[in-house]
């Protein structure tokens, strides 16, 4: 199982931004470099949904730019469950298409559980995809 | 001066690892040909059965996106940079 670390200030700053997104699912991404977390981009879920996210693609594109003037690596994409476990749902894997890791924040448990999955397909339309689980190490 | 297309990640698997392509102006569909010239198959990633941009795939010319400008019949002259961008989501 590969490895997801950032330190305890960038998920509580994530967390945060997912339970001020309530009642809807939050998301972002998240920014690396050398494997590490350096920074967490809070997001507009533009589906504005309980039940779904997509980042606003206006967002999304700026904070790419950032990454790449940064030179930092996009780290993972970040979204909220709401009432359901941090498991990606059907729907995570039919609309995965990120070749990074999935962080998904279940706010129905307390405190807020923070799992990792990267979502393999053969191409990135499929709806269906194998599941693996990426540790994701919270300290410093 | 060409116009740089940018490949993001996902896609990379499709363009022999690069992450960027410089390609003829033209439109934004001409971009697909070329693609697709340079790497068969690359255009059924981008593009629908009907000819379309896929709805999960962004388009950006420099900063604007294609689809508030001409979608597919957008221009792209020399010194342009275009972007590929897949949507993000779930739930």
């Amino acid at each position: 199982m590969s490895e997801l670390r950032m330190s305890r200030a960038l998920a509580s700053d994530m967390v945060a931004h997912l339970e001020a997104e309530r009642p809807n699912e939050g998301c972002g991404i998240l920014a690396s470099k050398d494997g590490d977390v350096v920074k967490v981009f809070r997001m507009t879920n533009a589906s504005s949904s309980p039940v779904r996210y997509s980042l606003d693609p206006k967002e999304q594109f700026a904070a790419y730019k950032k990454l790449d003037d940064e030179g930092w690596e996009l780290g993972g994409v970040f979204h909220s469950h709401t009432h359901t476990e941090a498991y990606p749902s059907p729907t995570d894997v039919r609309m995965a298409s990120e070749d990074v890791p999935y962080v998904i924040v279940s706010l129905a448990d307390d405190p807020p559980s923070i799992r990792a999955f990267r979502i393999k397909k053969v191409n990135w339309t499929d709806a269906e995809g194998e599941i693996e689980e990426v540790s994701v190490v919270v300290d410093g | 001066m060409a116009v740089s297309v940018r490949i993001p990640t996902v896609f990379r698997k499709y363009t022999e690892g690069n992450a960027g392509v410089e390609l003829e102006a033209g439109t934004v569909r001409d971009l697909v040909d070329q693609l697709e010239g340079r790497y068969p198959g690359f255009r059924e990633q981008l593009l629908t059965s009907d000819g379309e941009l896929h709805r999960f795939v962004n388009v950006y010319v420099n900063d604007e996106d294609a689809r508030y400008l001409d979608k597919l019949d957008t221009k792209v002259t020399d010194g342009d940079t275009v972007s590929l961008l897949p949507s993000v989501a779930g739930g």
